[in-house]
């Protein structure tokens, strides 16, 4: 009995530490390759604090969709609730300021939820039909409203608005930094200044994350371990994760699973909308289009990341890192290149010595570290070689790396058992 | 058994409804435009003249205060002016209804019809030869019909005058360059610029960065990518940045006002146009398009029966087609210098590029 308790207790120990270490382990790396590849932009503070600002919308995207698929309603609407939520904070930023857009926002988010639940959860529409209404009906309504709110000779018009646009917002949402370390005497960005090994690579990725962050970072950041604990370690996330892995086992047991849909398919939208609110809080106003399908990538992250948000949270910050990088300098991009190598070589050194270590070493095991050592071959010497790299590859760097991390990374995914599945009451199946 | 049935039922229904009031709402991004300014136009009994002008604007639509409102302006004078019967449609939010657009006024009788923006010169072609006694007319894309005017403007002329102003007026000796998307069109303002910063300043240097590739254009929409990638250039040393990115230079001139230098604008005169106080103060100057003159110049040729369709009317700073705007003073001590520049190019001494 105490060893079967301790053991998972000592595995979750060992995770934990072994997250750690492979931060570590990437810093070092990546401070590495930055060294070699001349390219400071691959640990810059900019670097990493346009990768948060790239990350979170698409993050908070993620979690919107962990949040209705663990109760087992697919939601590809995520996109035009994040269209609602956008249009919802500029309206109201501009005539309240920061405060009201971002309750406005989180209401127009929630509001797409509660149609995506009205639709899947009590008229049983497919998931996925009502999902691609309203996305069509996200863009769709804004246009109207747009056109109704903010035409020429309105009040709105006088102050800036246009068909694409609201005003700006009356009142800003504030951005903190860390005191002394990365504001005023601003000692990380001394340290980051004087391009030290290893050390000014911390700083610089400290000073990106804590320099002038908006406090909705802040607040989407504390939603992804704020998730994991509602879901995983409270009663009712247990009975709302058990409606999207078997709904009718929880009706057994007394749960009510339509109204827990409802709750998780509108805070879904909520969380959706959040990321919109984000997106006009950098603009400083709502554009139309801005979105840019950071809903669909959200859901993408969140599918690789497995359903966990500790998945979906390293799916995110990759896509924003290399889109930041990207947007920053096609230089570092080539860096990215070497960086990738290293990895890979590293891999194979790993594959190799698991082979050698187990009796027998198995034909997969060399496949993988001939496969890994051919490809660090191969980027090494894109590295060498190319000078610098053609945009068309430098657009698609956020997407490729992404998508192959998060592919190599999960090999075994597993979706909500019930998830997508239609679930009438009494109606077991 | 009959409950089921009902569930089946209410699914398709369901469904359908909202496909449907989907549908509805994507196609009101036209409708609505329509029905609000036909209150002003059509509804009004048609002038004397009998000129019918149609108008399709280009993504945005209406009330951008840039590339659409001045093409805007251009019909409105036609109106005032010319006493013709105007009437303008947006395309939906992602544009792919452009050639229904097309199709509608030409059904409706409107002669000449006029695309705005480069996006319409496939459109245009396909609806110019199916009406081919309609005299169409395409902003920013060369005529590829017997029936088809093309409204072209020097862009990388303006461009270069903005990088004479910039590389005069920069302490630095570093300018950047944020563009949209990665097309040819967008590449004449980068290769205008660059001509005219190095005609003044051999040795400067510029930085480029486009935010999509080509096809992609939710690179001028994307202001937080603006911002990104002029932050960076203000960081590397750049203290003035062109921008021809469309709504994404708000972001570019955010950045601008956080690393307290300058930025310069494109289309309309961006000091006017944007409403923000601590932003106008970092548009240098802008390059401006007249759009408005282009549309009423190509009306007015319509209507004393010199528009012949098949060619191309170039504006350039011969005509005035593009310009420098000076609003808010910045440029005004090296007036004397952009004007020269403007005379060589003008009297063809020297010849800009319009490809980097």
């Amino acid at each position: 009995m105490t060893t079967s308790v301790a053991a998972p207790e000592a595995r979750r120990v060992r995770r934990y530490h072994l997250a750690l270490l492979g931060v570590a382990l990437l810093i070092l790396l990546l401070s590495l390759a930055r060294v070699v590849a001349d390219a400071p932009e691959l640990t810059s503070s900019g670097t990493f604090g346009a990768a948060l600002l790239l990350a979170v919308p698409i993050a908070l995207a993620g979690l919107g969709g962990l949040w209705s698929e663990r109760a087992g309603v697919v939601n590809i609407g995520l996109e035009g609730m994040m269209v609602l939520g956008t249009w919802c904070a500029g309206w109201a930023g501009y005539q309240w300021g920061a405060a009201a857009a971002l309750v406005a926002g989180l209401l127009g988010g929630a509001l797409g939820g509660l149609i995506h639940a009205v639709a899947t959860v009590t008229f049983g529409v497919d998931h996925i039909i009502s999902g691609v209404a309203i996305n069509l009906l996200g863009p769709g309504i804004t246009r109207f409203l747009s056109e109704v709110l903010y035409a020429q000779g309105t009040a709105a018009a006088d102050k800036g608005a246009g068909i694409t646009s609201s005003p700006g917002l009356a009142s800003q949402a504030p951005s903190v930094s860390l005191p002394l370390l990365s504001d005023g005497p601003d000692l990380l960005g001394k340290l980051e200044a004087t391009h030290w090994f290893l050390l000014s690579d911390v700083a610089g990725v400290l000073r990106g994350l804590t320099h002038d962050v908006n406090v909705l970072v802040i607040l989407a950041v504390a939603l992804i371990p704020l998730t994991f604990f509602i879901l995983w370690r409270t009663t009712f996330g247990l009975r709302l994760r058990s409606c999207g892995e078997n709904p009718w086992a929880a009706e057994s047991l007394g749960v009510n699973v339509y109204l827990t849909k409802y709750i998780a398919t509108i805070i879904s939208g909520a969380l959706a909308g959040l990321g919109g609110v984000f997106l006009v809080f950098v603009t400083t106003k709502y554009v139309e289009g801005q979105t840019a399908g950071r809903g669909f990538i959200g859901l993408a992250a969140m599918i690789f990341g497995n359903w966990r948000p500790g998945g979906l949270a390293v799916g995110a910050s990759l896509f924003g890192y290399a889109d930041g990088l990207q947007l920053r300098s096609s230089h570092a991009v080539t860096g990215l290149l070497l960086f990738g190598a290293i990895l890979l070589l590293i891999y194979t050194g790993a594959q190799v010595r698991k082979a050698l270590a187990v009796n027998g070493p198995g034909v997969r095991q060399y496949t993988a570290a001939a496969v890994a050592a051919l490809a660090a071959v191969i980027l090494l010497w894109l590295w060498v070689t190319v000078d610098k790299l053609p945009n068309e590859f430098v657009f698609i760097t956020p997407h490729v790396l992404t998508l192959l991390v998060l592919s190599a990374a999960s090999q075994s995914l597993r979706m909500p058992k019930a998830d997508g599945v239609r679930y009438r009451r009494g109606e077991q199946h | 058994m009959l409950r089921r049935r009902f569930g089946k039922m209410a699914v398709t229904t369901v469904a359908g409804a909202m496909l449907m009031a989907a549908a509805a709402c994507g196609g009101s991004g036209g409708d609505e435009g329509t029905t609000a300014n036909s209150a002003s136009g059509a509804s009004e009994a048609p002038k004397a003249s009998g000129l019918k002008v149609g108008l399709a604007f280009d993504v945005g639509g209406r009330g951008d205060k840039s590339f659409n409102d001045s093409a805007y302006a251009g019909l409105e004078r036609a109106k005032t002016d010319l006493g013709a019967e105007i009437k303008d449609l947006s395309p939906a939010a992602d544009g792919s209804n452009r050639g229904e657009l097309l199709r509608q006024l030409a059904e409706a009788g409107y002669n000449p019809i006029i695309g705005v923006g480069f996006a319409y010169g496939e459109d245009i072609k396909k609806t110019a030869a199916e009406y081919p006694d309609i005299q169409f007319a395409v902003v920013d894309s060369a005529s590829n019909g017997p029936n088809v005017t093309g409204l072209l403007f020097a862009e990388e002329q303006g461009s270069y005058l903005a990088g004479v102003a910039a590389a005069d007026k920069s302490k630095t000796g570093h300018l950047g360059f944020v563009g949209g998307v990665e097309n040819d069109l967008i590449k004449k303002f980068q290769a205008g610029f660059e001509a005219g910063a190095k005609s003044v300043k051999s040795d400067i240097k510029i930085d480029v960065k486009y935010l999509t590739p080509d096809g992609d254009f939710s690179g001028f929409k994307a202001p937080d990518k603006g911002k990104i990638a002029a932050e960076k250039m203000y960081q590397d040393g750049a203290d003035i940045v062109y921008h021809a990115s469309g709504d994404s230079g708000l972001g570019v001139f955010q950045a601008a006002a956080a690393a307290g230098k300058q930025a310069i604008g494109v289309d309309s005169d961006q000091y006017e146009t944007v409403k923000e106080a601590d932003l106008k103060k970092v548009i240098m100057t802008s390059m401006i398009k007249r759009v408005d003159v282009g549309v009423f110049e190509f009306i007015k040729a319509f209507k004393d029966g010199t528009a012949k369709g098949g060619s191309d009317n170039v504006y350039d700073l011969k005509v005035d087609g593009v310009g420098l705007s000076t609003s808010g003073g910045f440029i005004d001590d090296i007036t004397a210098k952009v004007d020269e520049a403007k005379k060589k190019i003008v009297d063809g001494s020297v010849t800009v590029p319009a490809k980097p």
